[in-house]
């Protein structure tokens, strides 16, 4: 099979951190190893401009763009086809993948490659409903870029029946590959875990999605029941506020840490610490912070929402219905599993870490999604008015409204052609990874 | 759409032709790895879908029960423009006025304090002392209120009015059962009709008629809701009555001052109360609500408990 020149799009990428983030870092590090070339799209952040290098020769565009919430930018829908189009040309791309619905830089990466001829997927990583303002436009707008798209991937198959009815999609184009975790970087470090307590920790953004609530709720109740056990909570967020709280009414200062934001790079170091994960969201896609846990030999607590169900097998986890009561009664369990942990092998930290690791792994992702990309390269471009019938069928108003977009992106890039010739651009030398790796002898 | 170009069989995750047949049954899972490609779509695809879950079918009459609400608030609102234009034209005394608005906030006061006080939190005892000197500050800034729009042309007057009853209209907290304050969006409605009064007030003859105006209004929008509601949660059939009375008043106010408009006003009740229900109940079947696994859980917490210390 040929190489290909990929290029990943989306407002989410390092410095910033989530799981978009280390999907696109993973991925891209994967495939390069795989003999593609990965070149990753993002807007600027802060200082971060222009064109940078990670490890293994990964090429990262920071574009600048207006920030305007959550690390989104401003869409405007045709303000960044010149530059796109310059980067397309300049690095020879041949597959566009954009990731997050909530990203405008994916969505509009994913147009106009379209309106080049392009090849182009998309990976949503989200959960979203139907019936609030934000979930109707954010629907909407990815309805009108997955009209036109090759193939989409979702991180599980929850995720991919919401996808599915959310943008009006032939389920046969929406593959289910989920994330991964890197298993050699959390190893489990029983020596870690303080041995005259019980910790449970939590790591994630403290949202109302995450389900802070829930939290504030049981982590009284359960520090009342059992008065060995202590908490240790990562991340940081407006909710915060009523952690701190909590603590102070019910003075447990000594045993509810708030460590704030916590780096990608630490979040091994306050895995180990625990004896338990707790998960309190909500809504999950895929939930990527109860492998990470596992892998690190920790027993799992969580919620039993959106894809959860699908990712770990029950004996490494322990479900709760989002209700006060019921995830009581879930940690508990667990509290007393940990004392009897020693009698059951199945449940020793480091065959849990074999188990995980053997379950997920970003190349087994790299090669699945690999596969997509052959599978849409064999597909025809259809031609301008096959793709304006697409837009046509999304809907009365927005049928129409979609198809003018589409027209004038067209022509912008007729204008484009003309004014700035694609011979004129210069394209880019080939970053050679086979002599890279054969000269990095410090790699292992 | 034609999506047939995606060949299924080539997404095989890893070739087993000889076995096609003998393939476990498909498990939604993802931390074991399946003999099918990753875009499989498997029979059981979609069976957590739930559509309209939260349906409620409404009961007909119930739903004209309820419609009198509505028709109540717009009949107050038509009633308090009748009684400008009848003081605007002299033909309506404000000591008439004056003495009517005190005699019903009197009479809502013993009401409150003696029948349907159980309820309701206890009236404070100097609310008649705090009523008066409310009236008597409203007495003296009445020259200021009456002249502070006067520059204004009666024509952009009119039409602000008549924009600010619509806002009042519409903001109007109809369904919130709340009898001692006023929450958004009802303060909304009763900002925009204290305006409008205000913006009336300059058009009127003299310091007492604007005096008995604003009291008057007042009384309409900020306690009269408040007895209406109340009416309503411990008698309702007090409540059909009082709201069939206010529709026979507002009609009898409007038939000298125009025949049109009393007549459009009562085509608009009966729609109101008759007809919009069966259209409500009409298009419920078009009512399309799609519930699944991936709708974000509400979090079932016990509140109001008290923090143990």
């Amino acid at each position: 099979m040929p190489a290909l020149n990929i290029c990943l799009a989306s407002d989410f990428f390092y410095p910033n951190t989530g799981g978009v983030e280390a999907h696109l870092y993973s991925l891209s590090q994967c495939l390069l190893r795989r003999g593609h070339k990965v070149i990753i799209i993002t807007h600027a952040y802060g200082k971060r401009t222009g064109v940078r290098y990670l490890s293994d020769g990964l090429k990262v565009y920071y574009i600048p763009g207006l920030v305007i919430y959550n690390q989104a930018t401003l869409p405007t829908v045709f303000g960044n086809f010149p530059i796109f189009r310059y980067i397309f040309i300049r690095e020879q791309i041949q597959v566009i993948h954009g990731h997050g619905s909530l990203s405008p830089f994916c969505h509009e990466a994913i147009l106009h490659a379209r309106t080049m001829g392009l090849k182009a997927c998309f990976t949503d990583h989200s959960l979203f409903g139907f019936a609030d303002t934000g979930s109707i436009i954010t629907n909407k707008m990815l309805k009108f870029t997955l009209s036109d798209i090759d193939h989409v991937i979702c991180v599980s198959h929850t995720s991919k029946e919401n996808t599915v009815l959310r943008a009006a999609l032939n389920p046969l184009n929406v593959s289910a590959i989920p994330n991964a975790i890197v298993g050699s970087l959390l190893k489990p470090d029983p020596t870690a875990a303080d041995p005259e307590w019980i910790t449970i920790v939590v790591a994630c953004r403290l949202v109302y999605r995450k389900g802070i609530d829930l939290l504030v709720a049981i982590i009284p109740r359960i520090c009342h029941q059992y008065p060995r056990v202590k908490f240790i909570i990562g991340g940081d967020g407006p909710r915060r506020i009523d952690l701190e709280q909590m603590r102070e009414s019910y003075v447990l200062q000594d045993r509810v840490e708030l460590l704030g934001a916590v780096q990608a790079a630490d979040i091994h170091k306050l895995l180990v610490r625990g004896n338990i994960f707790l998960n309190t969201s909500l809504t999950e896609a895929f939930c990527i912070g109860i492998v990470e846990a596992a892998c690190c030999g920790l027993l799992v607590v969580t919620t039993k929402v959106g894809g959860v169900p699908e990712v770990l097998p029950e004996h490494i986890i322990k479900f709760a219905a989002p209700e006060e009561d019921d995830l009581v009664r879930a940690v508990s369990l667990a509290i007393e599993t940990v004392h009897v942990r020693d009698q059951r092998p199945e449940l020793d930290p480091f065959v849990l870490h074999e188990t995980v690791k053997r379950m997920y792994s970003w190349m087994d992702v790299a090669v699945r999604t690999e596969r997509v990309y052959y599978s849409i390269m064999k597909v025809e471009a259809p031609p301008l008015i096959e793709r304006l019938r697409r837009y046509y069928g999304c809907g009365q108003w927005a049928g129409k409204l979609f198809c003018i977009l589409a027209a004038i992106d067209f022509l912008l890039y007729l204008f484009l052609e003309w004014a700035f010739p694609r011979q004129n651009i210069e394209i880019a030398p080939r970053f050679d990874h086979k002599r890279y790796v054969e000269k990095a002898v410090w790699r292992h | 759409m034609n999506f047939s170009h995606i060949d299924l069989l080539s997404f095989k995750s890893s070739p087993s032709p000889q076995k096609p047949l003998t393939l476990a049954p498909w498990r939604k899972l993802l931390y074991i790895k399946q003999e099918y490609p990753d875009n499989y779509v498997d029979e059981s695809f979609l069976e957590n879908l739930q559509k309209n879950v939260n349906f409620q079918s409404f009961d007909y009459f119930a739903l004209c029960r309820e419609s009198t609400v509505i028709t109540e608030h717009i009949s107050s609102v038509l009633i308090f423009v009748a009684v400008f234009i009848q003081l605007y034209h002299d033909h309506l005394d404000p000591h008439l006025l004056v003495s009517l608005g005190s005699a019903f906030v009197f009479l809502g006061c013993i009401i409150w304090e003696w029948c349907l006080a159980r309820p309701a939190p206890p009236m404070h005892k100097s609310f008649l002392k705090t009523a008066a000197v409310f009236f008597l500050t409203l007495l003296g800034l009445s020259p200021i209120l009456r002249t502070l729009t006067q520059g204004i042309s009666s024509d952009s007057i009119w039409a602000m009015s008549v924009c600010l009853f619509i806002t009042n209209i519409l903001f109007f907290d109809y369904s919130s059962d709340l009898t001692y304050s006023i929450q958004f969006p009802g303060s909304v409605a009763l900002n925009a009709a204290v305006f409008a009064c205000v913006l009336l007030a300059s058009r009127l003859s003299t310091n007492l008629h604007a005096f008995g105006f604003m009291s008057f209004a007042l009384e309409w929008f900020a306690l009269f809701p408040i007895f209406r509601r109340y009416l309503k949660r411990i008698m309702p059939t007090g409540h059909l009555i009082q709201t069939l009375l206010l529709v026979a008043i507002t009609f009898v106010l409007f038939w000298p001052i125009s025949r049109a408009i009393a007549v459009l006003y009562m085509i608009a009740v009966f729609s109101l109360t008759f007809i919009c229900p069966i259209w409500l109940i009409f298009i419920q079947r078009y009512k399309n609500e799609i519930h699944g696994p991936w709708d974000e859980a509400r979090p079932k917490v016990h509140r109001f408990r008290s923090p143990q210390r």
